[in-house]
């Protein structure tokens, strides 16, 4: 596994699934915050791509909680409400990318790419 | 009022008036006390010389009357006879009815040889009379004339006239104040008013025959004075006028009363009254202390009949009735000064009322608006200047209750308009959210399938239909995010015409393709203001992408900035600020849709141009920059867009 996305939708995870492992990214999901910690602490990964608002434990909370285990670990926040509020609560918890949802496949591409390389923001 | 009573308007005016009133009636009371005190004096010393005029007549008159009646026997030829033939016992007889006539003290005769004859009081057989003669008659012999006036006789006189004459003059010295030193301690010598008028038989003188009063202790002259010229005037059970004979500086007779009653008889005269009257034979017109009060007095010399100054003659009346006088006077003028000075407290107190009443309700009445009570009652109008301020006040509150009022309107109508906004804007903002996933879904899923090679050709095409259907959700739903977006505002320092010209070139692009030309006129001496870039050039774009939508090819889009008053809304004073204004030349605005403009959805684009939120998230970004935005437009012509912000240190600035 080296690309971790969580969001509560099923639709959202397939998405992912599908367009980054046509790009040959080895992918696992988890639908929640507590899956995701679970599943981080079987093994490592090398990018998150997180989802902001999920029931329970949301977005920002993951963002929290594995950034103070993985500080260098890229996190790449997914939102369908990317306002500048939203983007800078997502940066003070420690996100390092930024995607709107809905994105096309080269979209999401892009972005994944630009957080493994570790540049800019996207 | 809070204030201390010494700084209120009424205690100023009521103590002015009352310093007026004191300063007035003060001034007026010294002044008249003076003058009144002045003619009251003069009044009495005049009065008081008069009567001392008027005492000399009386104390001449008694002279007068002695002087005739001795000289009566002397004509007489029976009396002449008997004095030739020496008939003592008629002689006497003659004395005897003179003296009871003229109420005589002493009378006698004398022969020329300076022997007595015969005196009133020596028993009959007691001759020859070894007695000194009598000076008067003395006088008379060597004088060979008629002598009559005041004159001095020593005790070896008296008791050679009357054993009891002597004893009558004797008379105590009283230690009295002020009066000159004396060192005897009574008086032995009498002061009379005699006469000796010589007899003639002939041309030959056969004798001299006088007579004469005692004065001292005589009441008869000094009580006819007060009779006659005082009339017995009683002031304060005391008899108001005085008049004394004094021998030497002693009264001897006199009505002058002794503090412990009784006749002052004995009491002496003042040092300096003695100098001036006495030594000099001055008058003496003035105020002097007499025994026991002070009397305005009269005083002027008696002469005997050897020229000598051997008495004086006075009359005075109590001054306590001119100084009771003054004290009335004095008490009137102060009466009415304080009157005076009652009426002006009184008058500075309704006047201060009069003028500060309107004063103290206007005070009252800015307390209440100030409260928020914008309708009190200002009060009947004064007709004074402070009528003019209760006008003035009465029309500012006119104008508050007005611009309150509007203002009240206005903000209700933005409450509204911004309720209206923010549940629009929830409803967008979970609608977005919710459509945004099953997006994701379809737009990965669309673009995943059309990767692939293998695809017919009309199955390519339809999956192409689907994606850009997707795509047109997609810009929906960003646009419905964007109006729900209510975020604050990223404020900085800006030039609007560096703005508007860093715009141009986005849509440069689409106005090429449209054929319309750009045109700006970027307005001179606009300065800076801070506003959010990137909201206000989405609001420039926004408009000016309608502009190129609404104008056919070679239209103009006119785009111009100024400084300009806002005098939009009224009981508002014009404010000053930057205005935008973009003006086509396009299809227009109909009328029924100018209203509808700035609502959300509201669009009049074919379906799948426009989300019908632009122009409504253009306004609520004006707005939170304190600007205002309208349109003017005419089916054909063309519409204008107005951007107004106000420069800030105006009011409305953000």
């Amino acid at each position: 596994m080296n690309i971790l996305v969580v969001d509560d939708d099923p639709v959202v995870q397939a998405s992912c699934r599908r367009i980054l492992e046509a790009e040959g990214h080895a992918v696992a999901v988890s639908s929640g915050a507590l899956e995701a910690l679970a599943a981080l602490d079987r093994g490592p990964c090398q990018l998150m791509l997180v989802d902001v608002i999920m029931p329970e434990y949301d977005g920002l909370y993951l963002i929290g909680s594995v950034r103070a285990r993985q500080p260098e670990l890229p996190i790449l926040v997914m939102s369908g409400y990317p306002t500048p509020e939203t983007i800078a609560s997502g940066r003070r918890m420690g996100a390092t990318h930024f995607i709107a949802k809905p994105f096309t496949p080269e979209e999401l591409v892009a972005a994944v790419n630009r957080a493994l390389a570790g540049k800019g923001t996207g | 009022m809070g204030q201390p009573v010494i700084f209120s308007t009424r205690f100023r005016l009521i103590i002015s008036f009352l310093a007026m009133a004191a300063l007035v009636g003060g001034f007026s009371l010294v002044i008249g006390v003076r003058l009144l005190t002045r003619s009251v004096f003069n009044e009495a010393t005049n009065r008081i010389r008069l009567d001392l005029s008027a005492a000399r007549e009386i104390y001449r008159n008694v002279e007068d009357r002695l002087n005739l009646g001795l000289s009566i026997p002397t004509l007489e030829a029976g009396f002449i006879a008997a004095l030739q033939a020496g008939d003592i016992p008629f002689l006497r007889g003659c004395l005897q009815s003179v003296a009871s006539r003229l109420d005589l003290d002493f009378a006698g005769l004398v022969d020329p040889d300076r022997r007595v004859l015969l005196r009133l009081s020596a028993p009959l057989g007691s001759l020859p009379d070894s007695g000194p003669v009598n000076p008067v008659a003395e006088l008379a012999l060597r004088r060979r004339a008629a002598v009559g006036g005041t004159a001095v006789l020593d005790r070896a006189n008296l008791l050679a006239e009357n054993p009891e004459l002597a004893e009558r003059a004797r008379i105590a010295l009283v230690p009295t104040p002020k009066a000159a030193p004396r060192p005897e301690t009574e008086e032995t010598e009498g002061m009379c008013l005699a006469c000796a008028h010589p007899v003639y038989a002939g041309n030959t003188l056969i004798g001299v025959l006088y007579g004469g009063v005692l004065l001292n202790r005589s009441e008869q002259i000094v009580d006819r004075v007060r009779e006659t010229v005082f009339q017995q005037e009683i002031y304060h059970g005391q008899h108001i006028g005085t008049a004394t004979i004094f021998f030497k500086d002693l009264r001897i007779a006199t009505n002058v009363l002794a503090p412990q009653g009784g006749r002052a008889i004995g009491t002496r005269v003042s040092q300096q009254v003695k100098e001036k009257v006495l030594d000099k034979g001055e008058r003496w017109v003035d105020r002097a202390f007499v025994v026991r009060d002070w009397y305005i007095s009269a005083y002027e010399p008696i002469v005997d009949v050897l020229g000598e100054k051997v008495g004086m003659l006075y009359v005075g009346v109590l001054e306590s009735k001119y100084v009771d006088m003054r004290r009335g006077a004095v008490l009137v003028f102060v009466l009415i000064t304080a009157a005076g000075m009652a009426l002006a407290v009184l008058l500075g107190f309704l006047l201060s009322q009069r003028i500060l009443n309107p004063v103290q309700r206007l005070i009252a009445v800015s307390r209440r608006v100030s409260q928020g009570d914008l309708s009190p009652e200002v009060g009947p109008l004064s007709r004074s200047e402070i009528g003019v301020l209760q006008r003035t006040f009465q029309e500012m509150l006119g104008s508050l209750r007005e611009r309150y009022r509007h203002q009240k309107a206005e903000s209700e109508l933005k409450l509204l308009q911004s309720e209206k906004q923010a549940s629009v804007g929830r409803l967008a903002a979970g609608v977005a959210h919710e459509i945004n996933n099953p997006l994701t879904g379809v737009l990965t899923f669309t673009h995943l399938l059309l990767k692939r090679k293998d695809l017919e050709p009309e199955v390519r095409e339809d999956l192409k239909t689907i994606a850009d259907s997707t795509e047109r959700v997609r810009r929906i739903v960003k646009g419905l995010l964007d109006f729900a977006r209510q975020s604050k505002l990223e404020p900085r320092p800006s030039d609007v015409n560096e703005l508007i010209e860093s715009t141009i070139p986005l849509v440069a692009n689409q106005a090429l393709v449209k054929g319309v030309v750009f045109c700006f006129d970027a307005g001179q001496g606009i300065p800076k203001r801070t506003l959010d870039r990137n909201q206000f050039q989405s609001v420039l774009l926004n408009i000016i992408l309608n502009a190129i939508d609404a104008t056919e090819r070679g239209g103009h889009i006119n785009i111009s900035s100024r400084l300009a008053l806002n005098v939009s809304g009224s009981g508002t004073e014009p404010r000053k600020g930057i205005e935008i204004s973009i003006a086509d030349t396009g299809c227009g605005i109909p009328p029924e849709n100018l209203d509808k403009l700035f609502d959300p959805f509201f669009t009049t684009k074919e379906v799948g141009r426009g989300t019908g939120l632009g122009l409504s998230v253009s306004q609520g970004i004006v707005e939170r920059h304190g600007g205002i935005i309208r349109v003017q437009s005419k089916v054909g012509e063309g519409s204008t867009f107005t951007i107004w912000l106000p420069l800030e240190g105006e009011a409305g600035a953000p």
